[in-house]
């Protein structure tokens, strides 16, 4: 999960780090108490707010900043709705650097990254230090004035089980035009926060933070619902990742890794997609059945592709017998076709129920098991779905 | 001879009074792996078919000094623990099914594990098997025979369900594996390409090695550095997937914790282009893979 700027810097606070005074406006018409010379901050989560006016510098001494903080509400700022606004004091600075803590594949562990010289972050030469995790991070290769600022955000990089904490930029304050600035090493201040959380922690971290999307827009309702199914059920997966798109064949696609081969030759074979989305391990026939409902409840789909591999323990018969209840309870009843290929234990069984059901209840069914190649059926399913020939 | 998993695997599962440890256990008694114990805090002196559990590892190696392989199966919270327990333990190989588990968590065990010399392969990891021989983790099921046949091709998987699928294409065109290692789509992982690459460099019955690779991270572009430089002679071939994704905005997640779009670095190009570079052959489906390996 990334976190607003906001949110960031209060897990900076929380660990000691120095950020400038600031107010969280979340309503156009609020009282902002914070005065001239200050900056307004758009909140949203992608990143180059600045080069598409969602950063305004407001430069007049005890300027009111309230009618400036309306016109950026409602704005949309790289494809996000602005509804919040955060309001900073003016921090004029001798010096600018950048500071991060991530994961490297590379070193297979923590690594630092430390940049100075020129402004912004492009203009900053960062170079890259690993970072001994067994023993933590002891103020190694940043100058002596930021060893403490340093330290300090490596508590919130492991305490919060980040993926990645960035201070970019981090300044070292001129005294005394800082209003916060109050005596030596305060002077070293965050005038920005980048936080990405490890998902898979949320289980131990104590602060949680509401649901937001990294697309930049709302979640769609699909996407709400299909990461529902698997909450409190930990029997495989069903839609825990699911991501609307905007064509018109709908996939129920297995396995981490097959999902993402079956998405590539469909995509190769001129197919559009209408969402991404996987299960895998051993979901319980409901999961398939939430999860087929929610895919084709889509308007306008002309196919449907229910796609994996030769599975190594999937329960064929029972994710496959999920699919077709889910089939059953929508409406319209789906008149398109309908491609499904898969291997693996139990499939020949769930092969026969199918085709009987398919005859019985009138559904287009096209069944191909393991000796057909998967990323065949992609062809398969795009003719089918736009008429280029019957089968 | 195969790698990782020999004939000389003996196997101790930790988490074994689980739903998954006890049905994995079952599962490598009957394809003829070695299974001599199991632990489980607290439930030491029970039996999971046949098998003794133990409370703690080093009562476990007291009675059982010959184990070399420790399979872990438990829960995300529990995981770190688990690792920690076998790597302090020195038990050589350990295979870690746990997925979800955090990346600090992940971070640690791999630093302990070089530390004191034992490989690691997981997490989120299908497992490892020897055709013919016998397998660690739930790669191929109940009944790994249709799938699996043995041979001289290695073949190493960041996706669990495609280290299956591209095995049957392997066995269904006639060609058998010496292993497949299901090395799991975590960020960071205990065995890359690279690893394993190595191993297989050492493997007399092992001719050739299929990568199945995909979006994020490095490991693919290691793995074409290594074979540029020498270290490793035989034939490559290489599927690698996530083009679709390219035109997602940065930062999405698909199916695996480590497949993430990130721009250029880590981008289904950058994989192509370096093991292109490196004179490894690139299959465009993975059914062209037994032509390529030929």
């Amino acid at each position: 999960m990334i976190l607003y700027e906001f949110e960031g810097k209060q897990l900076f606070k929380n660990c000691g780090i120095n950020v400038p005074q600031s107010q969280l406006v979340t309503l156009a018409d609020e009282e902002v108490t914070i005065k001239g010379p200050c900056v307004l901050k758009v909140q949203v989560l992608s990143g180059k707010r600045a080069d598409v006016g969602g950063i305004v510098t407001v430069k007049g001494e005890g300027e009111s900043v309230k009618g400036e903080v309306e016109k950026l509400f409602g704005r949309i700022v790289n494809g996000e709705k602005v509804d919040k606004v955060l309001v900073e004091e003016m921090v004029d600075y001798d010096r600018e650097y950048y500071l991060s803590f991530s994961y490297s594949t590379e070193s297979r562990g923590p690594v630092l990254n430390f940049g100075e010289g020129g402004t912004g972050v492009e203009g900053k030469e960062v170079k890259t230090f690993q970072v001994d995790i067994l023993k933590g991070y002891l103020g190694e290769n940043v100058p002596e004035e930021l060893k403490g600022t340093a330290k300090k955000l490596w508590e919130v990089f492991t305490k919060y089980d980040c993926e990645l904490a960035e201070i970019n930029p981090l300044v070292v304050a001129k005294n005394p035009s800082t209003r916060s600035a109050r005596s030596g090493q305060n002077y070293i201040m965050a005038l920005d926060a980048k936080i990405i959380l490890d998902d898979d922690a949320d289980f131990r971290r104590e602060i949680k933070f509401p649901e937001r999307n990294l697309f930049g827009r709302a979640p769609t309702e699909a996407e709400i619902e299909a990461r529902k199914i698997d909450e409190g059920d930990h029997r495989g997966t069903a839609g825990s990742v699911y991501w609307d798109l905007e064509g018109d064949i709908a996939v129920i696609a297995a396995g981490g890794g097959g999902s993402i081969v079956n998405m590539d030759a469909l995509v190769a074979y001129g197919g559009k997609s209408a969402n991404y989305t996987e299960h895998s391990g051993n979901p319980p026939r409901e999961k398939l059945e939430r999860l087929t409902k929610i895919v084709l409840s889509k308007p306008n789909l002309k196919g449907c592709w229910f796609v994996g591999g030769t599975a190594n323990f999937t329960d064929i018969f029972e994710t496959l017998m999920g699919f077709v209840e889910g089939l059953r309870e929508l409406s319209p009843k789906p008149n398109y076709p309908i491609v499904i290929r898969r291997g693996g234990p139990r499939d020949k069984e769930a092969f026969e129920a199918l085709k009987e059901i398919g005859e019985k209840e009138g559904f287009d069914f096209h069944i191909y098991g393991r000796e057909t190649p998967m990323t065949a059926t992609a062809k398969t399913m795009v003719d089918l779905a736009y008429g280029n020939t019957s089968y | 001879m195969a790698i990782l998993v020999t004939d000389k695997t003996k196997v101790l599962i930790q988490g074994i009074t689980g739903k998954e440890g006890s049905k994995v256990a079952l599962q490598m008694r009957n394809y003829g792996t070695k299974v001599l114990a199991g632990v489980t805090p607290g439930k030491g002196g029970q039996e999971v078919h046949g098998v003794p559990v133990y409370n703690s590892i080093t009562e476990a190696l007291e009675n059982h000094p010959g184990i070399t392989t420790s399979f872990i199966a438990v829960p995300n919270f529990a995981a770190f623990g688990a690792m920690e327990e076998a790597i302090k333990n020195k038990i050589p190989l350990i295979n870690v099914l746990t997925e979800h588990i955090p990346v600090q968590d992940s971070a640690k065990a791999i630093a302990l594990a070089k530390q004191n010399g034992v490989k690691m392969v997981g997490p989120s990891s299908i497992g490892i098997i020897s055709p013919g021989i016998g397998k660690v983790g739930s790669i191929g099921g109940d009944d790994p025979r249709g799938v699996y046949s043995k041979g001289s091709v290695g073949v190493i998987s960041k996706s669990g369900g495609m280290a299956s699928e591209v095995s049957w294409i392997l066995t269904k065109n006639g060609i058998g594996q010496s292993t497949v290692v299901g090395i799991g789509g975590d960020i960071l992982v205990g065995s890359t390409f690279v690893d394993l690459l190595k191993e297989f460099e050492k493997d007399e019955q092992t001719k050739a090695v299929v990568i199945f690779g995909e979006i994020g991270g490095t490991y693919e572009e290691e793995a074409a550095e290594l074979i540029k430089s020498g270290g490793f002679t035989k034939k490559v071939v290489a599927f690698i997937s996530g083009l679709f994704a390219e035109n997602l905005p940065q930062g999405t997640k698909l199916g695996h914790a480590g497949a993430i779009v990130y721009g250029e670095k880590g981008s289904y190009k950058s994989k192509i282009n370096s093991l292109k570079e490196a004179g490894v052959e690139i299959a465009k489906t993975p059914d062209e893979i037994p032509v390529l390996i030929r």
